[in-house]
């Protein structure tokens, strides 16, 4: 997975001698909150972001800021006294989790995507990293989730992989997550079915313990606090 | 006493899952024998089914759905749309028949002949979509239902109440732009149950926006969050709504010892939840209720469920 497949393709861009209106208007009329500033040849030279600009503007309870003499000033700033010059970036060969992990770590909502020589190619913000990810968990196909508490040890997830696909279940998504008791995982199997009374059963004569997925949730928020 | 219907043909029996399937024509044998036993046949007015004409299938479902149908039947496919929907060459049949006695059931209740009825059908249909079968349903029978009533009976205003288990994917999709049908479901919450949808903020959209309501019940849940979800939702919304008739997908998958689902609802708990629609029938649609099965697989269970659902039905 690569952002290359999740990125917005069509970006829109802002040029560096714009004012802070224009700004402003483009990305109202197009629902964003971030414009990369790029030179001509495409190279990314900043990024500028609804928060650069609301601090920029006044108070928005101003109502009459953007007519008149106010506005007069405010049309000085140009968008290259206001954006955030060399952004991080993120290359094309970049994953989705080393996506996700730069924007936890910088706090960052949208990274410009780039070429070798810093072309812009696309853009990756939250929106597309949440669209990714519901893609990952298969939950915009019908399913029912399943939670089952497993060993922690070698073959236990291919047993129970095994066990739903021998039922003709197809898979929207596995995942594993962390439990609270040591040397045990919670596996959640998305199928892509309503059947599941059967499976169920039969993980259970299995041995695998099958829990309400809020019991899960429930003790997490406990361990959590 | 209520003039109750009561919808139930042998050649409902006749679709046939397969194996390793939970709609089984056993779940329609328990539901007949809970009323049978119970002496409370000769107290009811019995329907066949007839086959119901295309055109109000039309109403609903694309031409070409109903064609794949039809054809993958007489082809003898085991399997339509998804592999969930197994089936037989009586398949189609069998869902036309389901509609067609749901549609002579409404005449009946239209023509003051009987106040309300429950309708023991196969196949279900609140997951069939316009165009794609899924979740063991093929012809979404309460869909087709409302719009025969509001075309053939001139009704302005239908309320759908859905207390299966599961999401009434389709009968929503199929309304949520139609401010004249008011469609109701609570179900296990999504996150946790097929078919994955029915949040809370699914309201509608357009004209029909405020005429669709979900209240998602987590995993583990009962009777008492039943009550509050009916109460503080469903009971405000059709105080506004006033419909017409009401017609209810019935489910019984809910149910503490129904394995289809995480919900620990008991019998007295159906109870009360049916006691309080047909209670909203009597108050805003003249008593004209019509309750159409949807799922139920606890074979234990469906004929004390069956049997309490139509001396409602009958007393109240
Ligand atoms: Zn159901």
């Amino acid at each position: 997975m690569f952002v290359s497949q999740s990125m917005t393709r069509e970006v829109i861009t802002i040029n560096k001698d714009a004012d802070i209106f224009e700004a402003k208007d483009k990305m109202t009329k197009h629902r964003i909150r971030h414009l990369p500033v790029v030179a001509k040849d495409n190279r990314i030279i900043g990024i500028v972001s609804d928060r650069d600009i609301r601090s920029a503007l006044p108070c928005s309870l101003l109502k009459d800021y953007d007519t008149g003499k106010v506005r007069e000033k405010l049309l000085a700033f140009k968008i290259k006294d206001i954006m955030i010059i060399d952004p991080f970036t993120v290359s094309l060969s970049y994953t989705i989790q080393d996506a996700i992990m730069l924007m936890q770590k910088t706090r960052v909502g949208a990274f410009p995507v780039v070429d070798k020589q810093g072309r812009i190619k696309g853009i990756i913000s939250t929106r597309d990293l949440l669209h990714a990810f519901i893609n990952v968990l298969g939950i915009e196909e019908s399913g029912t989730l399943l939670c089952i508490i497993a060993e922690e040890k070698i073959g236990q997830l291919k047993k129970i992989v095994d066990a739903i696909t021998e039922e003709n279940i197809s898979f929207g998504s596995v995942l594993v997550a962390r439990y609270w008791d040591e040397g045990k995982k919670a596996v959640f199997p998305y199928l892509l079915t309503k059947k599941v009374s059967h499976v169920k059963r039969k993980l259970k004569k299995m041995g695998y313990t099958l829990l309400d997925p809020t019991e899960w949730y429930i003790n997490q928020i406990a361990q959590d606090n | 006493m209520n003039k109750t219907g009561f919808l139930y043909d042998e050649r409902y029996l006749l679709h046939n899952t397969g194996p390793y399937h939970p709609e089984v024509p056993a779940r329609l044998e328990a539901i007949y024998s809970g009323i049978k036993d119970t002496n409370l046949l000769s107290m009811l007015t019995l329907i066949k089914a007839s086959s119901a004409d295309l055109k109000w299938i039309e109403t609903v479902h694309e031409k070409n759905y109903i064609n794949r149908f039809k054809d993958a039947c007489l082809a003898g496919k085991k399997i339509f749309d998804s592999p969930d929907n197994q089936m037989c060459p009586e398949t189609y049949d069998t869902a036309l028949l389901a509609v067609g006695g749901i549609l002579d059931t409404i005449d009946l209740v239209m023509k003051n002949k009987i106040d309300n009825a429950f309708c023991a059908v196969r196949p279900p249909g609140h997951h069939a979509e316009i165009s794609k079968a899924m979740g063991f349903c093929y012809f979404n029978n309460v869909a087709i239902a409302a719009r025969y009533l509001q075309k053939e009976w001139n009704i302005k205003k239908v309320g759908i109440v859905d207390f299966d288990v599961h999401h009434g994917n389709g009968t929503q999709h199929i309304f949520e732009q139609d401010p004249s049908v008011f469609y109701y479901s609570i179900h296990q919450h999504p996150s946790f149950g097929y078919p994955g949808t029915g949040q809370e903020f699914e309201k509608g959209s357009g004209p029909g926006y405020g005429f669709t309501l979900n209240s998602p019940v987590l995993p583990d849940q009962g009777d008492s969050e039943y009550k509050k979800f009916f109460e503080n939702d469903l009971l405000a919304a059709f105080e506004t709504f006033k419909p017409e008739v009401i017609i209810v997908s019935t489910g019984f998958d809910a149910h503490v010892d129904d394995d289809m689902s995480d919900i620990r609802l008991s019998t007295e708990g159906f109870s009360w939840i049916m006691g309080k629609i047909v209670k909203m029938a009597s108050i805003y649609s003249n008593g004209r209720l019509i309750s159409v099965l949807e799922g139920g697989y606890s074979l234990k269970r469906l004929p004390e469920l069956a049997k309490n659902h139509v001396e409602i039905l009958l007393n109240s």
